[in-house]
């Protein structure tokens, strides 16, 4: 694909990715600067979906490494395979020719290699998708610097290796931490919040076409009231809002009812907690006339 | 530090797109963002990409380029509308900041012409006659008279002027404490690079909610309406806290360690070849967290903060031990793991208790969390402790904190007393060297709290 705004405007549109104007200038942005994007927002919102449609839309791989408390560079970027390693050394027991073993163990048909060290060393341009990178710690953190400013990694053994292309990097946050502005600096920032009530049926209509009219709207509607309350602690994503719309369809439903809600409210609301102040604060009745209302 | 006085003391640079850039990000540092020179360049690389002529694109391009934070968002916003606007209402920004700054000092000489004895000025510190020139004009008349009183007494030398001066200076440090914000947004404006940066900052601080920053106000004095945010934001920061604080690997600086005795053991099935390496691992226990919340007399103006505060920890964490204390020790856990949400669970709490708004008893508290609740406090427990330090029998009191230090692993205690006030008591010097003290008189301390290193291990 040729870079321009307009391209990527498309590209989103023919992925069935709903957002708005200034979301898809910052990703232009990120991919003409060659900067890591960095996305960050409530869980639900689509910061992951975001690395799949990029890898989608220049119809390439997507490389994902998921973090996690405790993920270090063995499992980010490469691990000797220590096993092969070992059976080259028993199979040249009676080699005399030491240097040249130590020489070989040390090459890279031993290195075992991880998402980040597959991303740079791919032939093609790739989608290097890093989730969640706030469950990971500092020390992690630091370590990605090399990688995100000059897209190059040093291995003591082989030296340092060079990116053969630099890949589409997309980091995803939930901000359980404060991320170094180190981090951020390398970065492109978007933030990215739960959709309006309108970009909401837009989603809702690409992605679940055979929902009515009516019930998309009143759907969309009745979650973002629900997002609204400050007493619910997980508020329900877009794939919530998506499978409740799914359910409904499959119920037959062309419109709201309160029973309806009250039966399938597990679908968008799957803590007990949530669920009681949902009863308490909103209701099942209340919910109905307020999404019935205004259209 | 960026020094954003480029062109020399108050000298605007020339209009160029770039100039302006820079100044606009320095505009935004004054208002508390943090920017780097790499993120100018990469605003300036980034606007080479888009057409300069329309305005959405060109705002979302420096956001996307200078903010880093979600919660510097707003700020960008409101900057921008008021930075790239027309020069005619820039030049309104300059002409109203320059009547705010002559008003200002008009104020103070008028503040250096009453506050004298005999005709001689008292000697009293710039911020002394500041806090005159803001005080409400009753009072302020009040003051008047008190000094024209004594001036009219012929027996009065002029050796009396130390004395009289003590008694004004007490007064205006009553009233500091009241005008706290206003004078120290008045006397600490940060400059901003130019005249007219300065300018525009003066018109951002005079709009939006009330001209305060809800992070940087002390909690007790969110007004109402933004209550509902700084709820969310303290919900937000306590989750946040117990994230960081429970993180069960910690940063270490060597890597990984090689477990010698596992490797051989294991390596004996293959003849003695180290076939798979094994690691000794980093995991630790996750931490038990106990919860201790001045709820005192002294405390309830941050009532609001504690208990969403409480109830913020409570939500996110399943095994969190709750106590309120005052005269005596409550524990509050068996609330919070009834479900209910917060109203109620307040509403139970705050007429069930016999704690609230008492005397407060720290030592008296601790001896009692101690003496009944062993069980809960061990080698992995960490202690949170919400109090302004104020409390009767303090050398008791920071007794028995050493004593409960001594059993818990950790003990983090956030202080709701400003920072600048925390010399004036010997007692939180005693405190702090018994405990990891830290300021949380705002929401922008909490969240500085947060980012602390040693919560990282």
């Amino acid at each position: 694909m040729h870079l321009t705004l307009e391209n990527l405007q498309k590209g989103f549109k023919k992925t069935g990715y709903i957002c708005d104007e200034e979301t898809i200038l910052t990703v232009y942005l990120s991919l003409v600067l060659e900067k890591p994007i960095l996305i960050e927002g409530p869980p639900g919102v689509g910061k992951t979906e975001m690395g799949k449609v990029l890898a989608q839309i220049y119809e390439t791989d997507l490389i994902r490494l998921q973090c996690y408390e405790g993920l270090d560079e063995n499992k980010a970027l490469y691990e000797w395979n220590y096993q092969r390693q070992l059976l080259k050394i028993q199979l040249s027991k009676h080699d005399t020719e030491t240097k040249q073993l130590e020489e070989d163990l040390f090459s890279p048909q031993y290195l075992l290699q991880r998402p980040l060290l597959q991303a740079i060393q791919a032939p093609r341009k790739v989608v290097l998708l890093v989730d969640e990178i706030d469950k990971s710690d500092d020390e992690f953190e630091a370590f990605l610097f090399e990688i995100l400013s000059d897209f190059q990694v040093s291995v003591p053994e082989l030296g340092t290796i060079q990116a053969k292309q630099i890949p589409i990097v997309v980091l995803t946050s939930n901000s359980e931490r404060e991320l170094s502005d180190g981090l951020k600096r390398r970065c492109i920032f978007l933030y990215l919040d739960f959709p309006k009530i309108e970009k909401e049926i837009e989603i809702i209509r690409a992605r679940v076409p055979r929902a009515g009219k009516i019930l998309t709207k009143e759907i969309a509607k009745a979650v973002n009231l629900i997002r609204q309350n400050a007493e619910i602690r997980k508020k329900p994503s877009i794939a919530e809002t998506l499978d409740w719309t799914r359910a409904l369809v499959s119920l037959n439903k062309d419109r709201l009812q309160s029973s309806t809600i009250k039966h399938t409210l597990s679908i968008l609301l799957k803590n007990r907690a949530d669920q009681r102040v949902f009863h308490e604060q909103i209701g099942a009745d209340n919910l109905w006339e307020r999404s019935r209302s205004g259209y | 530090m960026h020094d954003c006085n480029v062109a020399g003391k108050h000298k605007k640079l020339p209009d160029y797109l770039e100039n302006n850039i820079i100044r606009f990000a320095c505009l935004l540092r004054a208002g508390g963002v943090r920017i780097g020179t790499s993120e100018v360049i990469d605003a300036l690389q980034a606007l080479q990409f888009i057409p300069l002529s329309e305005k959405t694109l060109f705002e979302a391009t420096l956001k996307a380029t200078l903010i880093k934070k979600a919660a510097d968002q707003e700020l960008f916003k409101k900057h921008f509308a008021l930075f790239f606007t027309s020069p005619e209402r820039k030049r309104k920004f300059q002409e109203i900041h320059q009547q705010k700054q002559a008003e200002h000092r008009a104020r103070i000489e008028e503040a250096e012409k009453v506050l004298s004895f005999r005709g001689e000025q008292m000697d009293l510190s710039e911020m002394d006659k500041t806090v005159y020139a803001y005080m409400p004009a009753r009072d302020q008349k009040k003051m008047q008279d008190f000094l024209q009183m004594n001036e009219s007494r012929n027996t009065l030398s002029r050796g009396y002027r130390p004395f009289l001066e003590t008694i004004v200076k007490g007064r205006l440090n009553f009233w500091y404490k009241q005008l706290g914000r206003e004078i120290e947004e008045e006397l600490n404006r940060p400059d901003a690079g130019d005249e007219e940066l300065n300018a525009i900052q003066d018109a951002a601080a005079g709009t939006g909610r009330g001209g305060y920053n809800i992070l940087t106000e002390d909690m007790q004095n969110i007004a109402r309406r933004d209550l509902p945010r700084a709820t969310i934001l303290i919900r937000k920061m306590a989750r946040l806290l117990v994230c960081r604080i429970s993180r069960r690997y910690r940063s270490c600086k060597s890597r990984r360690k090689l477990n010698l005795p596992a490797t051989i053991r294991h390596s004996i099935q293959y003849g003695g070849i180290p076939f798979r390496l094994k690691y000794r691992s980093r995991k630790e226990k996750k931490p038990q967290l106990l919860l201790l919340c001045d709820v005192s007399g002294s405390m309830i103006r941050y009532t609001s903060f504690v208990l969403q505060f409480i109830y913020g920890l409570n939500a996110v964490v399943k095994h969190i031990e709750s106590f309120i204390f005052s005269e005596g020790l409550e524990r509050i856990t068996p609330y919070f793991q009834q479900g209910k949400g917060f109203d109620s669970i307040i509403k139970t709490i705050v007429e069930e208790s016999k704690e609230w708004g008492g005397g407060t008893s720290l030592g008296k508290a601790v001896r009692s969390l101690i003496l009944n609740y062993e069980e809960e406090l061990n080698r992995n427990t960490i202690v949170i402790i919400v109090s302004d330090t104020r409390t009767i029998r303090h050398r008791d009191a920071v007794k028995m904190i050493r004593r409960l230090q001594n059993k818990v692993k950790e003990i983090i205690w956030l202080n709701t007393l400003p920072r600048g006030d925390w010399d004036k008591y010997t007692s939180i010097q005693m405190f702090q060297k018994a405990a990891n003290m830290f300021p949380c008189n705002t929401l922008a301390d909490l969240e500085q709290v947060l980012g602390k290193k040693f919560l990282t291990g």
